[in-house]
């Protein structure tokens, strides 16, 4: 998974993007924008971060941080 | 010709054509082409890493990066390497170039996406991709197809070109004539019924050298 490093660490990239919807849920435009991200980037990445259960995805296409993945942010 | 290989030949994308989805492993993770709607991306194709003309492809596709992106363009390249082989290239560019390489190498070592795309050109080379370049808008609609063989080094100006051209057309609803650059006038669509040809020729907005041939500044 490109969002975290052999030691289980976030990248810098994931960690960028959590920080990003720490407090509010955003859709991946409003996070490329928030972020200074490319979209694809960001599409990819919550994608993969989803898969991990880092973050949710609601019915209007925003993400939320899963609170347990609050953790990671504080390693 | 198998009946099987004709069927893949007719499925290839042509211009006009929905870009066929993929999920891929690149240099910057796992990339999907729809993660790419709502901008415009050049996917192209190289024959092999660490190699002179792609190297100096991959310099200077890097180089008009910052071109394209303030066109709402991206680039995804793609070769028959592994993500390790794209990697070390594209550090060994950094170090001997002191080019950073920004945009994502798609690893298509199963040929997944190159064979969807028609890169592979088996007369030239059956491991290899030859130096393809598909233009896809931002609703993933094969815009422009540019072939080049193994030998031939792309042009950078006129993958430029034909990107400001295209968004020029979608902007104005015009045509762009040969050698067209930004500035230059530009076509207007021939009038198809004879009463806007008239209309046409009496138009002061445009500038027509008969009734097919007309022109204007945007």
């Amino acid at each position: 998974m490109a969002c975290v490093d052999d030691k289980g660490q976030l990248t810098a990239s994931a960690r960028k993007l959590l920080e990003t919807i720490e407090n509010n849920a955003l859709t991946p435009e409003e996070i490329a924008k928030e972020a200074a991200l490319p979209l694809f980037k960001v599409r990819s990445s919550m994608r993969d971060m989803k898969s991990m259960g880092f973050v949710t995805e609601e019915e209007n296409g925003a993400y939320q941080m899963n609170p347990e993945a609050s953790k990671l942010l504080k390693k | 010709m198998s009946e099987e290989t004709m069927s893949q030949v007719n499925s290839l994308p042509r211009i006009g054509s929905k870009a066929p989805n993929f999920e891929a492993t690149t240099t910057h993770g796992t990339l999907q082409l729809s993660d790419y709607e709502g901008s415009w991306v050049i996917l192209f194709s190289h024959p092999a890493d660490f190699t002179p003309v792609c190297t100096s492809e991959f310099i200077s596709f890097q180089n008009i990066y910052p071109k394209l992106r303030e066109m709402n363009t991206e680039l995804l390249g793609l070769s028959v390497d592994s993500v390790s082989s794209h990697i070390a290239w594209v550090r060994n560019v950094k170090e001997k170039f002191g080019v950073e390489i920004e945009f994502p190498i798609i690893a298509d070592l199963n040929k997944e996406v190159a064979e969807k795309y028609g890169m592979i050109m088996p007369e030239e080379s059956s491991t290899e991709t030859s130096r393809a370049v598909f233009i896809i808008d931002g609703q993933r609609t094969v815009r422009a197809i540019i072939y080049y063989p193994l030998s031939t080094g792309r042009n950078m100006d006129e993958i430029l070109r034909v990107i400001t051209a295209l968004q020029a057309t979608d902007e104005h609803n015009i045509a762009t004539p040969a050698d067209w650059k930004k500035g230059d006038k530009v076509i207007v669509p021939p009038a198809n019924t004879a009463e806007m040809a008239e209309e046409r020729v009496n138009d002061d907005s445009v500038e027509c050298i008969d009734w097919y041939y007309c022109q204007k500044e945007i």
